[in-house]
């Protein structure tokens, strides 16, 4: 009897560290919640474009061709350590449509950012206010989206993508 | 060159507890020796810890660490603290605690030398364990591989002078238990009398109060800084903290038993294992970043498993000793209705019924998401309908414990308590029928004031009062209990009569609040050395002459990017008055006062039941 008792702590600890285990390795992370959007239609906005602001994007001006919109802003340092990889995305897939939004950034700020380390975005989209990180649903800079054709999102990343994301989990997408 | 050094004195180190651990007790040697290369190693640990430290107050961004979590614009003292404000250097803290744990238990006296030496071997493996994994997976010596002169920044919400102390004394608690746990596995191997029972009793009050004070420091900052008006959120590493304090009160009670010769080695033994676990898994689930909270850290699976691992080795490692090396049976308890004994034993039960209850809440969200792919959060309302219902019997029982007969069933005095009770309840439910009835506000102030009287009855008719250490030291255990008794009255207080009061006001307006005349002066905005402060300024009882001054508002730190709240808080004996800016809409700015009774009991409770846990220390 009072070995079962002994026993039990063991088989507590065995328990918990199974299912850490399985949680850790599952590439779970409490900071990137399962996200709501996944499947969906992108949401509706509009923005207007940081160089011009008559020069407006919409929803609608994203459909039949595949997107990808990232989230970045100035101050935001993992969105620099993210930003080379969108140049090699540009260059190797063409076809992509990159969209980037300037979250919550001063323009001369962000004009200031895409002229020092460069601008791989097909289009620079200004929420200033933040309602269209809103929106998407935005947790955290930097946050990546990917959408098909159709306009659905397909892929999302919260924090820098890396060489290994891009290859094993964007690229297969495209 | 200080990352250097710092690199090398830990390796070194490790290299030397690797050597003590596989040959000290193969080879014997003498135990001066070995407590000298022991106490050598602990030095080289701190070195490296100072060196880390001594990056960060030359702001030497050629280290990666210092270049990830500090500024050369930041106060000192948030460069000291930048040191352990991240993962890397807090794993180091941690290490360096462990080592000077265990510098101070080389020198314990009256204490059989293989038993010392075992012990400090266990310590020694602990040592390489968390060694390696700050080696290979959180190095806070990393070179920097581009040039910059200036850093990113540290957190700005662990900018303040509360959270610079909290984790080194957190720390101080959580790895005490790492002592208590190489004792009892010492114990285990060689059981031989009964004194390392008094050793472990010493450690674990050591560690228990500086857990206290680290929880109640977490709490107080939580208080005033997160601006949400309440002390305790039932957050997960907030729970993670609450299980090891809880096992160890109960590791400290029933070592108490020691004097009455009823000491259960088994269980003591047991709950020293779990302690030390509990810090461990608690270390596991905030550095893995498996949890959200307000202590989320950038995540990273490898760390998570590495730690995982440690977790299972140290537990398992423990358990399974436990499990093959059963002590020999101890004498037979002693239990009758009620007797110390008895209420120890209910008072240990509770305990980790309470203890298992918090964990069953933190870890289920973890098991819920691996099954079902679905995320929950269990929050406050789990927990207080399960851990206070479990702690009431426990409550109740601790007004009269400590003057309960080891022997026999009779209780000193027994009328004058029941007098006392009957009094208190008749009080207490006037009171409460004149204020807004409320159930668990009455049960908790029945609870609070009834353990104080209790106490206070207890110390008066059993001891003659005399101004000496050894009174004190006689008396401590009413003591303890009786700043257990005011917090709970602070806590009940503060949380079921708390009154919360909104208002839209623009600058120079005059409201009320608790009957006094409050005045908005003014807006004002001031650059500050490391960020800019917005605050609204609020004259208190303007038609007195004595007016208080209270200011209320936000932080913004450029560096980060981020805004943190500023509570105004105006502490008086019997309430905090607590004033949070809120945003500003149609020129009028939103302002919430909130009224909290007695908040100042639950820190005073603290500094009691802390001040308790140091003259304990200090008795055989």
């Amino acid at each position: 009897m009072s070995r079962i008792f002994i026993l039990t702590p063991l088989i507590v600890l065995l328990i918990i560290c199974i299912f850490s285990l399985a949680y850790l390795l599952s590439g779970k992370d409490p900071n990137k919640p399962p996200s709501a959007l996944l499947n969906k239609d992108v949401p509706i906005f509009e923005s207007s474009s940081l160089y011009n602001s008559k020069n407006v994007i919409k929803t609608k001006d994203i459909k039949n061709k595949k997107t990808l919109i990232n989230f970045f802003a100035s101050w935001c340092s993992p969105c620099k350590i993210e930003h080379p990889l969108f140049f090699e995305i540009r260059k190797k897939h063409p076809e992509l449509y990159l969209l980037g939004f300037n979250h919550k950034d001063p323009t001369s700020d962000a004009k200031k950012y895409l002229e020092d380390d460069g601008n791989p975005y097909h289009f620079v989209g200004v929420d200033s206010d933040g309602l269209i990180a809103l929106e998407f649903g935005v947790f955290g800079l930097p946050e990546t989206y990917l959408l098909n054709e159709d306009g659905v999102i397909i892929y999302k990343y919260m924090g820098p993508i890396t060489k290994d994301i891009l290859k094993n989990e964007i690229e297969p997408l495209l | 060159m200080s990352s250097l050094v710092g690199f090398l004195s830990l390796v070194f180190a490790i290299g030397i507890n690797f050597y003590l651990f596989l040959s000290g007790y193969i080879f014997k040697f003498q135990i001066q020796k070995f407590n000298l290369l022991i106490r050598f190693s602990s030095l080289l640990t701190l070195l490296s810890f100072f060196s880390l430290m001594y990056a960060y107050l030359v702001s030497d961004f050629s280290n990666y660490n210092v270049f990830q979590n500090s500024h050369s614009n930041k106060p000192l003292i948030y460069k000291i603290s930048g040191t352990w404000g991240n993962h890397e250097g807090s794993m180091l803290l941690w290490l360096s605690i462990l080592s000077i744990f265990s510098f101070f238990f080389s020198f314990t006296k009256n204490i059989d030398e293989n038993f010392q030496r075992l012990t400090l071997i266990i310590q020694s493996l602990l040592h390489i364990l968390f060694g390696l994994f700050i080696v290979f997976t959180s190095n806070p010596f990393l070179v920097n591989s581009i040039l910059v002169n200036e850093g990113l920044g540290l957190n700005p919400i662990l900018q303040d002078p509360g959270l610079a102390v909290h984790p080194p004394i957190l720390y101080a608690g959580y790895v005490g238990y790492s002592i208590v746990f190489s004792i009892a596995i010492a114990g285990l191997f060689q059981d031989t009398d009964v004194e390392w029972l008094y050793v472990a009793k010493k450690w674990s009050l050591i560690s228990w109060t500086f857990l206290t004070g680290g929880i109640a420091l977490g709490s107080y900052w939580a208080y005033y800084e997160l601006g949400w008006g309440g002390w305790w959120f039932w957050d997960p590493v907030e729970n993670i903290s609450l299980m090891p304090w809880i096992a160890g009160l109960a590791l400290v009670h029933s070592l108490m038993m020691v004097r009455g010769e009823q000491a259960i080695k088994k269980w003591i033994i047991f709950l020293s294992i779990l302690c030390f676990s509990l810090s461990v898994f608690g270390t596991f689930l905030v550095r893995s970043g498996i949890l959200t909270s307000v202590h989320s850290f950038a995540a990273d699976a490898s760390r998570g498993i590495f730690i995982l691992l440690i977790f299972f080795i140290v537990t398992g490692f423990g358990f399974l000793i436990f499990l093959l090396k059963e002590p020999q049976k101890s004498n037979a308890l002693n239990l009758l209705f009620i007797n110390k004994v008895s209420a120890l034993v209910i008072n240990n039960i509770l305990m980790i019924i309470a203890t298992l209850t918090i964990l069953l809440g933190t870890i289920y969200p973890i098991i819920i998401e691996v099954l079902y792919n679905k995320r929950i959060s269990v929050g406050g309302p789990y927990f207080n309908s399960t851990v206070i219902p479990i702690m009431i019997p426990g409550f109740l029982l601790m007004s009269i414990a400590p003057i309960l007969s080891w022997q026999t069933n009779k209780i000193q005095n027994s009328k004058k308590y029941v007098l006392g009770f009957i009094v208190l309840s008749i009080l207490v439910l006037i009171h409460s029928y004149f204020l807004d009835y409320n159930t668990w506000g009455f049960v908790g102030l029945l609870l609070g004031f009834w353990i104080i009287l209790a106490s206070i009855i207890a110390i008066f008719s059993t001891y003659k009062f005399k101004f000496t250490i050894k009174f004190f030291q006689i008396i401590n255990p009413h003591i303890a209990h009786i700043g257990v008794g005011i917090a709970i009255v602070g806590i009940t207080c503060s949380s079921v009569f708390q009154n919360e009061l909104d208002f839209n006001l623009n600058e120079g307006d005059e409201f009320n609040v608790n009957g006094k005349t409050v005045l908005f002066e003014k807006i004002e905005t001031t650059n500050q050395i490391n960020f800019q402060a917005l605050r609204g300024k609020f004259l208190f009882d303007i038609e007195k002459n004595q007016s208080k001054k209270i200011e209320a508002g936000k932080n913004y730190y450029p560096v980060s990017k981020m805004i943190t709240s500023e509570a105004g808080i105006l502490h008086q004996w019997n309430k905090d008055i607590y004033f949070i800016l809120g945003d500003q809409k149609n020129n009028e700015w939103f302002v919430k006062v909130l009224i909290n009774p007695f908040v100042s009991f639950i820190w005073l409770g603290v500094i009691i039941m802390m001040y308790s846990g140091l003259i304990a220390v200090s008795r055989r």
